[in-house]
């Protein structure tokens, strides 16, 4: 009996508890990103979706999108209309927030962090206002705009890769004034 | 043979990483850093340093999404 729990428990701890190798992670991210696109027929992205929700949630308090130029756009005004119900890019979204969860929550990890600093207040609202920004105006983040744009043999792609590490690399900098 | 505390809890990566080095700078030969995190990633990134470095280390889960990452300056 002993040697089976014991199997159970290291099995446990190596799929579900200890973080997987990189090259693992990698492999999964390529064959699921081949087969989102095969399904869905267009490349995985995740920011346009946010841009909806910021519009939905502005016209929930009263505002008018419509008029935008963004919106103008006929595949965002039908997504605008439909509701994020109808929103293909919400539910993979909602999904990744949910899959992260369930993945702490099975290996007992889950844990509300305290916020120690306003600094780290600061530094985490402006960081995300830029990410949000810079990823609608490179029509992409860090998957949109890399991990499936350069698969797809996109020139945008590869000039937002040069890029973002030129931002991480001034990133880095202010971190380590600011925040260290 | 000192221990020293360093608490970075709620701290994102690479914080506990680039805090464990700079601290790890001013300890002797002997000494025990303890980094205090609650950052899974950390647990990856710091032990890897530390033994690139010929530090010893042991990584300790204190409870659930917490752990003490234990080195030991060996030079």
């Amino acid at each position: 009996m002993p040697e089976e729990e014991n199997f159970v428990h290291r099995l446990y701890n190596s799929v579900l508890k200890e973080p997987w190798p990189y090259w693992v992670g990698a492999v999964l991210l390529g064959l699921l990103n081949i087969s989102l696109f095969a399904f869905k027929g267009n490349p995985w992205g995740i920011t346009t979706t946010f841009a909806y929700w910021g519009a939905w949630i502005f016209q929930a308090l009263g505002g008018d999108v419509s008029q935008w130029t963004f919106f103008q756009n006929a595949k965002n005004a039908k997504a605008l209309t439909a509701g994020w119900l109808h929103d293909g890019g919400t539910m993979q979204d909602l999904g990744i927030i949910v899959g992260a969860f369930l993945a702490t929550l099975l290996a007992s990890q889950f844990r509300i962090k305290k916020i120690k600093a306003a600094k780290q207040v600061v530094a985490a609202l402006v960081g995300g206002i830029l990410m949000g920004y810079g990823a609608r105006i490179a029509l992409g983040c860090n998957i949109g705009a890399f991990f499936s744009a350069v698969p797809s043999m996109s020139l945008h792609g590869w000039i937002y890769t040069i890029f973002i590490f030129v931002g991480a690399y001034i990133g880095s900098k202010i971190l380590v004034r600011y925040l260290l | 043979m000192a221990e020293v505390r360093l608490d970075c809890y709620g701290e994102a990566c690479p914080i506990p990483l680039l805090k464990a080095e700079k601290k790890m700078k001013e300890l002797k030969t002997g000494d025990v850093l303890i980094v205090e995190t609650d950052h899974s990633c950390a647990i990856k990134n710091v032990p890897e340093w530390a033994r690139k470095k010929g530090y010893l280390v042991d990584i300790e889960e204190t409870g659930e999404g917490t752990w003490d990452i234990r080195i030991e300056k060996t030079a």
